[in-house]
């Protein structure tokens, strides 16, 4: 059972502390935590710490650390399912999850809590429920505004580069709608997927495997969805949030659900092995290594057009080349196809970046490395066998209006709404980004 | 207006402004101001002077304001009880508001409120609450019930509390019943022996019910519930599992994790031929794979569960390698884990595929990791005999790269090979050696100088190559130093012409100049075997090996079984018992995976691990230091000898005779031998003086001591003490001490009556404490006490009490009730009580124990002005259950190795050194449980100075 959560800021002061059993050494625990944390060698944390008795299990979330600590033998998944769920509920309740959202509504976190967790036992995580319970309003900075729409991102997709900013309807409390009734509703659908791949040296396609989620989040209690994708799309695992009614699912790959306020994951889906259509990029790197000036290194790299699943008229975001490079590279010419790209060198690493690429375009990217210390190949004159420390190439990309598994979101409909409320705006988008995408090299 | 003002400096005034906001009429001004209240509250700031103004503005309907009270009383109640017990009428009444959030805030608020004081007024408004026709009071009501056993669970006992809770267990609310069975499964835990949880085909019916209706977290605790309890036949096994499993595609992933917990101990109960037992395997990968997709933090919880499963079912994921196929932005925690289920998982089918991304990952840049590949390569070669050569070839390439930590790791893995396929790769043996220079780790050194010293017949400047480790013998790590002792001897019963000077010079710099016993001692064993019978020596030292088995590091079988059944807890996160990282007695109750009683019994054999003791690391030609001592202390070592040590040139001499009486048996048939004499046997004088001193008086006293055992006497008992002045008892004077005989704790009290009336109706009860300790009777006052009377009782204890962890650790607090009040009092008992009398420990258990257990948790004491000498300190302490397992003496000082075992289970190793005519003596003792050591060092003193 929990015997206490806290949250700390990002420089280990407790915003939020709670003892649940009161059996535990009181807010040294706080401390003793974050001395621990940051005692460590490295900046991976170990998933779970123990201090004699005690059993420290943290998440980190937008820079704040939600940890709750037990000394008993109880599951490390619940207590960190939990603190996603926390972390999720107090985004829900408070706007957003940040230092000052939380000092500002102290009481209501608070209240939180003590609703969610009785005596270390898991009540309830559901939004919907706690509402009846919850009767603190929470503290917004500045009244919501719904005027640009253009910076409505995703809220749901975490991608690598984080670039996708916050949506301002997102850090809207779910329960602060009291005051402004007359805000237009508001749905979104976000279909998100993960692309892992991984390619070996010679081309062939080592790993793929998609995982997909479907996430909604609507700002009223909406009442009834019909939500429904193409039949015919193939998935090989899937689980759905116990909100969903399955009954025409198998026939018509309809989801009838009655989501509950704030934000959940609908459905969650993955596919390996055979995907549907060809994969995003292909990358044709070549290497060839001599020995002239004590090692260069020449490398050049393509992005064919064809062959890939990039239509014409769709479009890749925030494409980067990453390739570590071996030890003590010192200089590095380039030719790229484009101006617009960029290409450096930091961290052991080669960075190319493409921040818009067209479907169907090709691109290609010649580099010339001098590393001083690299040992000449095993042979006699140039190699095109890769030194050490060289590779794996990995890419990572956003590809808006894209899935690869084919799925796409064929309608949303609201068939019951609770209160003559106007129709609700619907949002409903797709992304597909990479989460490993690595090519041998 | 926002909160952050709150959160202002102090200013000097502060408090008394709250003051008058929450003394103000309005309702908005008081809220903001029980608001900033609680805000300084986080924060850390004092504000307990406003606990009677915060209590004042408890009365209100305004449940907003209600519940910030309540929040601010739960945290300050503990520090102001008696101003708590204002607050009490408003929570007996709000117990009673119509409105059901308000009965159960009041109740709730009040459980968390740990002022004994309090817990009398609980009681009815929580017996009202259990039965709320509102599901959401009972089964606040029912968590309520865990909080209030936890401050008083005699209370709890005698209002019958859990009774009521039983029957909530049938309630028609799933959240009820969710909360009534974790608040059961916590309470029995802390009675292992009471049959509340009482699981039985229908209850476990009720319960597989309320899993399809309650929320995700209810799901949990029930799930876990059911995995303790174990089905009659196999039948119901099946049936339960199959209400199980639509739990593994939830989308908790702890919901799913003890839904695989459940079926991972109930399979062990279904027969293999059964359809549905391989139906049941399918189902169980998919799960575990999708959590494979999760954030880093669950993946590793569920690799390290996975790693498990692998272990006792391998046949689970055996189609589903490429999931662990490592990603490059993994975290490196991630890494190592996948890496290790990946070679559990490699087999013939598969190998070719693991080997081409082990040989990836060891081109990668993190040191870490490739290490761990490099290391997994070999153990594709040892798992899979079909792969060893193209294992043995990518080793080569690695070790061409010159990467010094490749080369070093790629050299510890091939001598695993040698080990595992004698005569085979042996051409490659020129390859490493000319990678001698570049190594400067120990293992690596070690594992190279083993390969040396074991094919030395095959590499013609073997001699060279072991000279050139010797010459900065003292310099390297104590592992290098045995392989090198071993190889040189290796050598020179290969190679005995050339080699003679080379084995003294070790022998000599081994036994004369290494402060390490364990050197030191197999320096001796094999002068002397060299010096005795050089062919047995050969036999010994150059004996077939056996096969190092296929499967190293494997969690032993019983401890799997163990942890199998703690899948989804920590324990599984850390691959260790429950009980090792648990305070005191909780969950310590070792479960086991059930015995497979099947109504149509098959004849197959369950499958285990495989069986065998996998070898350790280490690969010498001795198996283990413990049994080689042993075996040498069996052999004769002649009486030991007292006569004056000789020089150390004597040695020499002794030993050059030895080596060349050793030489002509060895090269007994070459005719053109070394000219020296016949065999000249070492004399007696000479090698027993340096070689018999040691062993004579420290070895076998440390492997013979099995003297004096069995003295079956209690242990010392220390004279009454008053516990309880008369003054403070109304009349009733209590005095007393502990005693333990024969196995039995015992309270020895002496009740003196110092009043003017008689006294009658004695009670004795204990509060929780951190050993269990209990009254195992009632007490017994046959007659009333009168006036001046006095009379003495033996109250008999048992340890099986409820367990606490009280400050300091052995205080007990007693209550005394007679016919006038009752009265408490608290006394420290000597630990030593708790010692249990088969507290002797094994000498090789002892020795693995004290290495295995952290320096950290040793602490040292010194036992001043002590006058006895080391018999006398022995058993004196075997009088009190303290047991010397060995004892040898050191540089003149005696070092006594003792063992005991608290009544818990925690063992504690204790090394007292004794020097003689110093009374001062240093006790170290180490434990798993630190915080006992104090005690026991006082116990120490207690024995010894009485």
């Amino acid at each position: 059972m929990i015997s206490q959560f806290f949250i700390l800021s990002s420089k280990g002061d407790p915003l939020i502390y709670k003892d649940f059993r009161g059996d535990s050494g009181g807010r040294d625990v706080a401390e003793l935590f974050y001395r621990k944390l940051t005692g460590l060698p490295g900046d991976e944390s170990p998933v779970v710490m123990h201090h004699d008795d005690r059993h420290f299990i943290h998440i980190r979330h937008s820079g704040l650390y939600l940890v709750a600590t037990t000394s008993e033998n109880i599951s490390p998944f619940s207590l960190l399912e939990l603190l996603s769920r926390l972390a999720t509920l107090l985004g829900d309740y408070c706007g957003s999850l940040g230092e000052a959202t939380i000092s500002r509504n102290v009481a209501l976190v608070y209240e939180l809590l003590d609703e969610v967790l009785d005596y270390g036992y898991v009540q309830t995580t559901s939004t919907e429920v706690l509402r009846n319970f919850i009767q603190t309003e929470a503290v917004v900075s500045k009244p919501f505004s719904l005027f640009d729409l253009s910076s409505v991102g995703l809220f749901g997709a975490e991608t690598q580069q984080s670039k996708v900013a916050p949506s301002s309807a997102a850090s809207r409390p779910v329960l602060s709608s009291r005051s402004d009734q007359s805000q237009k509703n508001e749905v979104f659908l976000d279909v998100v997927e993960r692309l892992s791949v991984l390619i070996a040296s010679n081309g062939s396609l080592l790993k793929v495997d998609v995982q997909g989620e479907i996430r909604l989040k609507s700002e009223e209690k909406a009442g009834l969805f019909l939500l429904s994708y193409g039949p015919g799309i193939r998935v090989d695992e899937v689980s759905f949030h116990s909100s969903v009614f399955l009954d025409e699912f198998e026939s018509h790959r309809i989801l009838r659900l009655q989501p509950p306020q704030g934000e959940l994951t609908v459905m969650r889906y993955q596919l390996s092995d055979d995907l549907p259509s060809p994969l995003p990029f292909r990358l044709f790197p070549s290497v060839q290594w001599d020995r002239g000036g004590g090692g260069r290194l020449c490398m050049g790299c393509g992005f064919p057009g064809t062959d890939c699943s990039l239509l014409p008229c769709s479009q890749a975001l925030n494409v980067r080349l990453h390739l570590p490079l071996p030890r003590g590279v010192v200089s590095l010419s380039q030719e790229l196809s484009s101006p617009e790209q960029k290409a450096e060198l930091g961290e052991g690493a080669l960075r190319w970046d493409l921040p818009r690429v067209q479907g169907g375009s090709q691109l290609s990217g010649l580099f010339q490395m001098d590393v001083p210390g690299l040992p000449g190949p095993p042979g006699q004159g140039p190699s095109a066998s890769a030194p050490l420390g060289l590779g794996p190439a990995s890419l990572s990309f956003e590809l808006p209006r894209h899935t690869c598994s084919g799925l796409q979101v064929r309608f949303l409909r609201l068939t019951f709404r609770p209160c003559g409320n106007a129709n609700p705006h619907k949002w409903v988008r797709h992304l597909s980004h990479s989460d490993a995408y690595v090519i041998r090299i | 207006m926002t909160d952050s003002k709150y959160f202002t400096t102090t200013k000097k005034g502060e408090i008394f402004e709250l003051k008058a906001e929450l003394n103000s009429d309005k309702k908005e001004k008081k809220k903001e101001a029980v608001k900033k209240v609680i805000a300084s509250m986080t924060v850390g700031k004092d504000v307990s002077a406003l606990f009677p103004d915060v209590v004042n503005c408890m009365q209100t309907d305004n449940l907003e304001l209600k519940k910030l009270v309540y929040l601010y009383l739960m945290n300050y109640a503990k520090s102001q009880p008696d101003m708590a017990i204002m607050a009490v009428n408003t929570f007996v009444k709000d117990c009673e508001d119509p409105n059901p959030l308000i009965r159960a805030l009041a109740v709730r608020t009040m459980g968390c409120i740990r002022v004994d004081k309090i817990t009398e007024y609980l009681c009815e408004p929580l017996r009202k609450c259990l039965k709320d026709e509102d599901p959401y009071v009972r089964k606040t009501a029912a968590v309520c019930v865990a909080k209030l056993h936890d401050i008083n669970a005699q209370l709890v006992e005698d209002q019958g509390f859990l009774d009521t809770l039983k029957d909530l267990i049938s309630d028609s609310n799933p959240m009820v019943v969710a909360n009534a069975v974790a608040a059961l499964s916590e309470i029995a835990e802390s009675h292992p022996s009471s049959n509340l949880l009482d699981l039985n085909p229908q209850s476990i019916n009720k319960l597989l019910t309320a899993l399809n209706e309650c929320t995700e977290w209810g799901q949990i605790f029930i799930l876990d519930c059911l995995a303790n309890y174990t089905p009659k036949d196999d039948r119901e096994a099946q049936s339960i599992c199959e209400r199980v499993t639509p739990r593994l595609s939830h989308a908790n992933s702890a919901v799913v994790l003890s839904a695989v917990k459940v079926l991972m101990k109930f399979m062990e109960m279904l027969s293999k031929d059964l359809d549905y037992y391989g139906t049941l395997l399918k189902k169980l990968a998919p799960p575990l794979v999708t959590l494979l997709s999760a954030e880093p933090e669950l993946q590793y919880v569920a690799l390290r569960n996975i790693n498990l499963i692998v272990q006792k079912r391998p046949e689970v994921l055996k189609h589903e390698m490429k999931v662990f196929f490592v990603k490059y932005n993994d975290p490196i925690y991630v890494k190592l884990e996948k890496l290790d289920i990946m070679i559990r998982l490699a087999s013939q089918a598969n190998i070719a595929q693991v080997l081409a991304e082990l040989k990836e990952y060891a081109t990668e840049v993190d040191v870490d990791f490739v290490r761990k590949a490099v290391r997994a390569i070999g153990r594709c070669a040892i798992k899979v005999e079909q792969s060893a050569e193209r294992c043995v070839s990518t080793l080569l390439d690695l070790i061409q790269t010159k990467v010094n930590y490749v080369v070093q790791e790629a050299i510890v893995v091939i001598k695993d090979i040698f080990r595992k396929y004698p005569n085979k790769y042996e051409s490659v043996i020129a390859t490493l050696c000319e990678n001698l220079d570049s190594l400067d780790e120990p293992e690596a050194r070690a594992a190279m100088i083993w390969i040396v010293g074991e094919y030395a017949e095959r590499i013609d400047n073997a001699d060279e190559l072991l000279e050139s480790f010797l010459e900065g013998f003292h310099d390297e790590s104590a592992q290098v130093q045995l392989q090198l002792l071993t190889a040189i001897v290796k050598l020179f019963l290969k190679k005995p012409t050339e080699t003679q000077e080379l084995v003294q010079q070790v022998l000599s710099l081994a036994t004369q100049d290494s402060d390490n016993p364990d050197l030191r001692d197999r320096g001796y064993i094999y002068w002397r075997l060299l010096s005795t019978d050089p062919v047995a020596a050969k036999e010994v030292v150059l004996a077939e090996k056996p096969l190092i088995s296929e499967e190293t590091d494997l969690i032993e079988p019983t401890l799997l079984d163990e942890l199998i059944c703690c899948i989804g807890t920590l324990a599984s996160v850390y691959h260790k018992p429950p009980s090792a990282f648990v305070e005191g007695g909780r969950g310590v109750v070792h479960k086991s995976l059930p015995p497979r009683t099947a109504s149509s019994e098959s004849t197959e054999s369950p499958e285990t691990a495989p069986a065998g003791a996998p070898p350790g690391e280490q690969l010498d030609t001795v198996p283990t230091q413990g049994d080689l001592l042993g075996d040498l202390l069996n052999l004769d070592l002649g009486p030991p000898v007292s006569g004056p040590p000789l020089a150390t040139s004597a040695v020499q001499m002794g030993a050059v005779d030895l080596l060349g009486g050793g030489l002509d048996s060895l090269m007994g048939d070459e005719p053109e031998g070394i000219g020296a004499p016949s065999f000249v046997a070492p004399p007696a004088a000479a090698v027993p003086a340096n070689l018999g001193a040691p062993m004579g008086s420290g070895l076998s006293d440390l492997f013979d001591l099995t003297s004096g055992v069995g003295t079956l006497s209690g242990s010392y008992v220390a004279p009454k003490a008053v516990w309880l002045p008369a003054m403070k008892a109304k009349g009733l004077e209590i005095s007393g001490t502990f005693t333990r005989q024969a196995g039995s704790i015992s309270m020895d009290l002496q009740l003196t009556n110092k009043a003017l009336q008689v006294m009658t109706d004695f009670a004795i009860q204990f509060n929780r404490n951190s050993f269990g300790l209990a009254p195992a009777a009632p007490l017994q006052v046959h007659a009333p006490l009168s006036p001046t009377q006095t009379v003495e009782i033996s109250l008999p204890l048992s340890t099986a009490g409820s367990v606490m962890k009280t400050e300091p650790l052995n205080s007990l607090q007693v209550a005394v009730k007679n016919n006038i009040d009752v009265f408490y009092f608290s006394t420290l008992y000597p630990l030593h009580i708790l010692f249990v009398e088969d507290g002797k420990m094994d000498r090789q258990m002892f020795l693995a124990t004290w290495k295995d257990i952290p320096n950290e948790n040793e602490a040292q004491f010194q036992i001043r002005d002590c006058p006895l000498n080391a018999e006398a300190v022995s058993s004196r302490l075997q009088s009190s259950s303290i047991f010397t397992v060995a004892r040898r003496n050191v540089e003149g000082q005696d070092m006594l190795y003792q063992s005991l075992k608290l009544t818990n289970g925690i063992w504690v190793l204790a090394e007292l050194r004794i020097q003689p005519g110093n009374p001062s003596f240093t006790l170290s003792l180490k434990c798993r449980a630190p915080e006992v050591s104090q005690h026991v060092y006082q116990a120490y003193e207690t024995i010894l100075k009485n």
